[in-house]
């Protein structure tokens, strides 16, 4: 049965992770983390240092927030 | 300020993320109490998190910063006395009475202890206020947004609005808590690094000490005297006025915020809610005070050559609302400017969509339901509840255009504001501890306190302010004047409401039980681990308070 609808469980499972704010949140900083690196790296911003140093910390506490809601489904299981 | 590429995809991102957070909660709503009430179904830490971010719009923000650069450290009076002690009265005392009469709202809880006129009177006033708060604080973003970044402020004011209404209106309660609860770590978040490096700009916490005057460094030592300090406060007016009337009849009894603790799984949670959210607001000062005291040291002949000012308005003084922005400009390159500006943002929306979501149940449940349509069938409900969310963002927007026209409406409906809720907390207070409390009384002593707290201001003069039957007493600073409206206030309702019960007929035992303290069976089911319980959590709380009280003396 699963096999037979693979969309429709990847399309739940997703759907089930997105529900979860923990990893709403963790996405929505590991995403902006993303933008601040990608600006140091790319050369577009001229105070490279503190973009960097704020991309690194949110993209940890993006991380630890998705790890979190990780933990947690496993745990429920 | 000029936003470039990286900055405009984080404010991008960010509205992508709001509105998704709709349309993944819409497909959970399937009745006017998932719409309204989140069907009691909210974690601990969501609520937590959500019940201190209803607070901590914009006007609190921005508002706070400035404060901080004009009053110094004194501003942690509004956290560290008028708002700890109250949280934990909440959760303590009133939370067992809220959740556990089963009522949806604020004014529900006065239907089923008072009568339908208090709860009208309560829940017309109330929505109102929320309505016309929420429109406020959307012309104060377009507004900034117009004097930073040069935005258009018509596009400032429907996008705003139209995304708020978005995730409202797909998710209602719950989409706007989710969002609050992003909104908050976005602030946080995105205002400390500023923080940071604007305390290491100016040689650290000692050296600021070192270079300000230091009455603006303590935040009791010249408060024995009212003209000693930069509020023009005496300490007991501090204490009754902001600790006692204003601080517990907001956190106590504003629906706007009560409603985050009344969507908890469980009493227990219900009751955690806010002193777990005690924690960060205990905190929130280093966020929203301290960059303020920063900015007025930076300005100290010493640190000038640091090269930051607090703008000047058009009046020649310095312009105290834009200390927050400014610091971003100063110290924020782009890229997280993106962030700083979002988080500006943020701050807006998330007080906007509180007011909203607060206004929607209020209208649908307390007015709508009550008076005009009662007994239809739940899809009617939610239906009329989606409606409201529509019909009171477009309300907002009527309200900011009408602040653009006239600016004085704000302080006019901040006044009115102030008149109706400082003798609320007297009521509850009453009504939940003295079970001969009536219906007639609460009602009465809410009139008298409003008029009361009108007459006070009537009669009294502060900053220009005031005054306008008879300026019979002049007070120095226009806080002590709304410190001692509030507790004039308060004492007339206090009054009144003890009088006319006492003149007037109680209701029999068996209707007030599960609604007076009483008669109500005290919580005893998570009395399981110490850190759990809410006394011992409480008590600890106001330990660290006090201890942060001393420390900053």
């Amino acid at each position: 049965m699963a096999d037979a609808h693979p969309v429709n469980n990847n399309t739940l499972f997703m759907y089930n992770k997105l529900n979860d704010l923990r990893f709403v949140i963790g996405l929505f900083f590991s995403v902006v983390s993303l933008i601040l690196i990608l600006s140091v790296l790319l050369g577009s911003s001229t105070a490279g240092k503190l973009n960097m140093y704020t991309g690194v910390g949110f993209l940890i506490f993006g991380v630890l927030m998705m790890f979190l809601r990780k933990q947690h489904s496993a745990e429920n299981k | 300020m000029r936003l470039h590429l990286a900055d405009y995809l984080i404010i991008i991102v960010y509205f992508i993320f709001v509105i998704g957070v709709g349309f993944l909660i819409k497909r959970k709503i399937k009745s006017s109490n998932d719409f309204l009430t989140s069907n009691r179904s909210i974690p601990l830490w969501i609520t937590s998190l959500a019940f201190i971010s209803a607070n901590l719009g914009a006007q609190e923000v921005i508002g706070m910063v400035a404060s901080g650069a004009k009053y110094g450290i004194m501003t942690v009076h509004f956290y560290w006395v008028g708002a700890i002690f109250a949280m934990v009265f909440l959760g303590v005392f009133m939370m067992p009475f809220y959740y556990g009469s089963r009522a949806r709202s604020v004014p529900e809880y006065l239907s089923l202890r008072f009568d339908e006129k208090t709860r009208g009177l309560n829940a017309i006033s109330f929505a109102v206020m929320t309505v016309f708060s929420s429109g406020i604080s959307l012309y104060a973003l377009a507004k900034l947004m117009e004097t930073i970044l040069h935005w258009d402020f018509d596009i400032s004011i429907w996008a705003s609005a139209g995304i708020v209404m978005i995730y409202t209106f797909l998710g209602g309660l719950t989409s706007a808590v989710y969002n609050e609860v992003l909104q908050f770590f976005l602030i946080v978040l995105g205002l400390s690094p500023l923080v940071i490096i604007a305390l290491q700009d100016a040689g650290g916490w000692e050296n600021i000490k070192a270079h300000l005057q230091p009455e603006l460094t303590h935040a009791w030592k010249y408060m024995g005297n009212a003209n000693d300090n930069p509020m023009g406060l005496h300490f007991m007016s501090l204490i009754f006025g902001l600790g006692f009337v204003m601080s517990f009849g907001y956190w106590c009894t504003d629906f706007l915020v009560v409603q985050r603790a009344m969507i908890a799984k469980n009493m227990g949670d219900a009751q955690r809610t806010p002193i777990i959210a005690a924690i960060p607001k205990m905190m929130m000062p280093l966020i929203v005070v301290l960059p303020g005291v920063i900015a007025i040291a930076l300005m100290q002949p010493a640190l000038q050559s640091k090269g930051y000012r607090i703008p000047v308005a058009a009046n020649g003084e310095l312009d105290y609302t834009m200390t927050l922005p400014s610091l971003i400009a100063h110290y924020y390159p782009s890229g997280i400017l993106g962030v700083g500006i979002t988080a500006l943002i943020a701050s807006f929306m998330s007080g906007m969509a509180g007011n909203v979501t607060a206004f929607n149940s209020v209208f649908t449940f307390d007015i709508y339901q009550s008076y005009f349509v009662k007994n239809r069938s739940d899809r009617h409900y939610l239906l009329v509840g989606k409606f409201v969310t529509i019909a009171g963002v477009l309300i907002s927007i009527v309200t900011a255009y009408i602040a653009k026209s006239f600016n004085n409406i704000n302080d006019f409906l901040q006044l009115v504001f102030g008149f109706v809720n400082g003798p609320l907390f007297a009521t509850f207070l009453l009504g939940m501890f003295w079970k001969r409390t009536t219906g007639h009384g609460a009602f009465w002593g809410l009139v008298g306190g409003t008029v009361g707290a009108a007459l006070t201001h009537g009669l009294t003069i502060a900053e220009g302010k005031g005054g306008w039957i008879a300026p019979l007493y002049t007070i120095k600073s226009g806080m002590g004047q709304a410190f001692i409206v509030a507790g004039v206030s308060w004492i007339v309702n206090f009054t009144t409401t003890i009088i006319v019960s006492l003149c007037t007929k109680p209701k029999p035992d068996a209707e007030l039980k599960g609604l007076v303290y009483s008669l109500t069976a005290k919580p005893t089911y998570h009395q399981k681990k110490w850190y759990m319980r809410v006394v011992p959590l409480g008590i600890i709380l106001l330990v660290i308070t006090i201890l942060l009280n001393i420390i900053f003396f």
